[in-house]
C-alpha cells in the first residue's frame, strides 16, 4: 500500500515538467507545468522562512485543485442529502485536510525522480500519468483534470490503481453512516489539528 | 500493510444484493436533485458520479480490526524497528537487490498464473525475463530484463480465480500477513505450492526465517507508507479495507 506517495502528489506534478518539455505541450501540461515548478522552486529555496514557504505552498495547491468538486464527489449520495450550510462546511473541511496533508507528505520529499509517461487529452478532461522511481519500485500516479474557464484543475489522484477519490467515498460515506455528518465532521476537525500541530516536525 | 503484492480484494461479492438494482440506478447520485449546487454538465456525466461508493463486504469486522490491532502493534514494536537497523547496516543497493533476488525466485507464481488466465504474451514475458535475470542478471540479483522494457507483472492464484468470475468473499485481515480475502487468501494457499523457497532451505524454521527476511527487506525499501496513512485518514482501517479492494480489482482487470 503505497499512500505514502499520496504525498508524491505535487512532487510528481512538479518532476513530470522536465520529462515533457520535450513534448508539444498542451494546456492542461503547461499549467501543471506552472504549478510544478513554482512548487519544486519553492521546496528549494532553502532560505525562505518555514511559514511563507507553506503559504507559498498552499496558494499554489489552493490554486490547482479543484476542491469542490472534489468534495462533491467524495460524498457522493450524502451530498444530495446535506443541506447548503453542510455542504459548505464540508468544502471547507475537506480542502483544509488535503492541504495539510499534502504539507506534510511534502516537506518529507526526498528527490526521487519522477518520469513522465503519457497524457490524454478529451475535451475538458486531461489525464496525466506518470511514475515515480523509488529503490523499490516504480510507482505508477495518474492526475485526473478538468477544464474549469481557461484552467486545468486537478480532480482525482490515481496512485497504484487506487483512486483517492473513490477511496476517500467509501471510507466518509461509512463514518457518515454509523456516525452521522456531524460525526465525520468531528473527526476531520481533529485530524486536521492533530496534522497542523505536527507540522514541520517532519 | 505492505508491498504492493500483498494487497487485495474486489467488489464483485458486495453486499448490493440487499439494494433493489432498479432503485439504485437513479439513487445513486442525483446531482440534479433538490439543492445540489450546479456541477458542469460534462461532469455528472462522469463514471464516478454514477458509481456506489465501494462497498466492502465485511461480516467479521470485529475480529478483522482486532487482527489490524495487533498487526499494527507487530509492525510498529517488532518489524519496524528491525526493518530501521537493517536499513543501517544494509545500503540502498543491496537491499534493492535482495528484494529482485526474492522478486525473480517468485516467477512460477506469475508464470503459472498468467498460463492460466490464458495471456500467453505475459507467461512468455514472465519467462523470458526470468532466463535473462537469473543469467545476466546475476540469479536475479539485478533486473536487466527492465532495461530492455520486459516489465514484471503481479499475478497471482487470486486474480486467476477473479478472472474467472470468482467473488472475493468477505473482507479479512490475517494476522502478520494482513489484508486479504476469502478468495485471495485461498490463491495465497495455493501460490504457495508453486513457491521454490521449502524446496531450497532445509526445515520450516529456516523457511519462516528466510519470508521473514524477504519481508523485512522489502520493509526496509518502503518510506513510511504505513504511518503515513495512519497519521493522515480519518480511519485508517475503512482505507486500507478501500485501498485494498480497489488495487486487487484493478489487477484482476489488467
Amino acid at each position: 500500500m503505497k499512500f505514502k506517495r499520496f504525498a508524491a502528489i505535487l512532487l510528481v506534478l512538479g518532476m513530470v515538467v522536465p520529462a515533457a518539455w520535450g513534448l508539444a505541450a498542451t494546456a492542461a501540461m503547461d499549467q501543471v507545468q506552472q504549478t510544478v515548478d513554482g512548487v519544486i522552486a519553492t521546496l528549494r529555496d532553502k532560505g525562505m522562512e518555514s511559514e511563507a514557504r507553506r503559504q507559498k505552498l498552499t496558494g499554489l495547491i489552493r490554486a490547482r485543485f479543484d476542491f469542490e468538486t472534489m468534495s462533491q464527489w467524495v460524498l457522493g449520495p450524502a451530498w444530495r442529502k446535506a443541506d447548503t450550510t453542510e455542504k459548505s462546511r464540508f468544502i471547507a473541511l475537506f480542502s483544509d485536510l488535503l492541504e495539510a496533508t499534502y504539507l506534510g507528505r511534502i516537506e518529507a520529499y526526498t528527490d526521487e525522480k519522477v518520469s513522465y509517461a503519457g497524457e490524454k487529452v478529451e475535451g475538458e478532461r486531461a489525464q496525466i500519468d506518470t511514475f515515480v522511481l523509488t529503490a523499490g519500485a516504480d510507482i505508477p500516479i495518474t492526475y485526473k483534470l478538468v477544464l474549469r474557464g481557461d484552467q486545468w484543475l486537478v480532480y482525482d489522484v490515481i496512485i497504484e490503481e487506487i483512486s483517492l477519490v473513490r477511496n476517500y467515498r467509501s471510507t466518509y460515506n461509512e463514518i457518515i453512516r454509523r456516525e452521522g455528518m456531524s460525526g465525520l465532521f468531528t473527526r476531520m476537525e481533529e485530524k486536521i489539528r492533530e496534522l497542523k500541530a505536527t507540522e514541520g516536525q517532519g | 500493510m505492505k508491498p504492493a503484492g500483498k494487497l487485495v480484494v474486489l467488489l464483485l461479492l458486495v453486499a448490493l444484493t440487499a439494494l433493489c438494482p432498479a432503485a439504485r440506478a437513479q439513487d445513486v447520485f442525483n446531482p440534479t436533485g433538490a439543492g445540489a449546487p450546479s456541477a458542469p454538465a460534462d461532469l455528472e456525466a462522469d463514471e464516478l458520479f454514477e458509481e456506489e461508493p465501494l462497498e466492502v463486504w465485511d461480516p467479521i469486522e470485529p475480529f478483522n480490526r482486532g487482527m489490524f490491532w495487533f498487526n499494527d502493534k507487530l509492525y510498529f514494536y517488532l518489524l519496524k524497528p528491525v526493518a530501521r537497523g537493517y536499513r543501517a547496516v544494509a545500503p540502498e543497493p543491496v537491499r534493492t537487490s535482495v528484494g529482485n533476488f526474492f522478486s525473480n525466485l517468485a516467477f512460477p507464481v506469475r508464470f503459472v498464473n498468467s498460463a492460466l488466465q490464458l495471456k500467453i504474451g505475459d507467461a512468455g514475458n514472465e519467462l523470458r525475463r526470468f532466463l535473462l535475470n537469473s543469467t545476466v542478471g546475476v540469479a536475479g540479483l539485478f533486473d536487466p530484463a527492465k532495461q530492455n522494457g520486459w516489465l514484471k507483472k503481479e499475478e497471482d492464484l487470486g486474480q486467476t480465480f477473479g478472472r474467472y468470475g470468482v467473488g472475493s468473499g468477505f473482507y479479512l485481515v490475517m494476522p502478520v500477513f494482513g489484508p486479504t480475502n476469502l478468495r485471495d487468501g485461498v490463491g495465497r494457499l495455493g501460490d504457495g505450492y508453486l513457491d521454490p523457497v521449502p524446496f531450497l532451505v532445509p526445515g520450516t524454521l529456516e523457511y519462516v526465517g528466510v519470508k521473514a527476511y524477504d519481508r523485512v527487506n522489502a520493509l526496509s525499501l518502503d518510506k513510511d507508507t504505513y504511518e503515513g496513512i495512519k497519521r493522515e485518514q480519518l480511519d485508517p482501517y475503512l482505507f486500507i479495507r478501500n485501498a485494498y479492494t480497489q488495487r486487487r480489482e484493478a489487477l484482476i482487470e489488467k
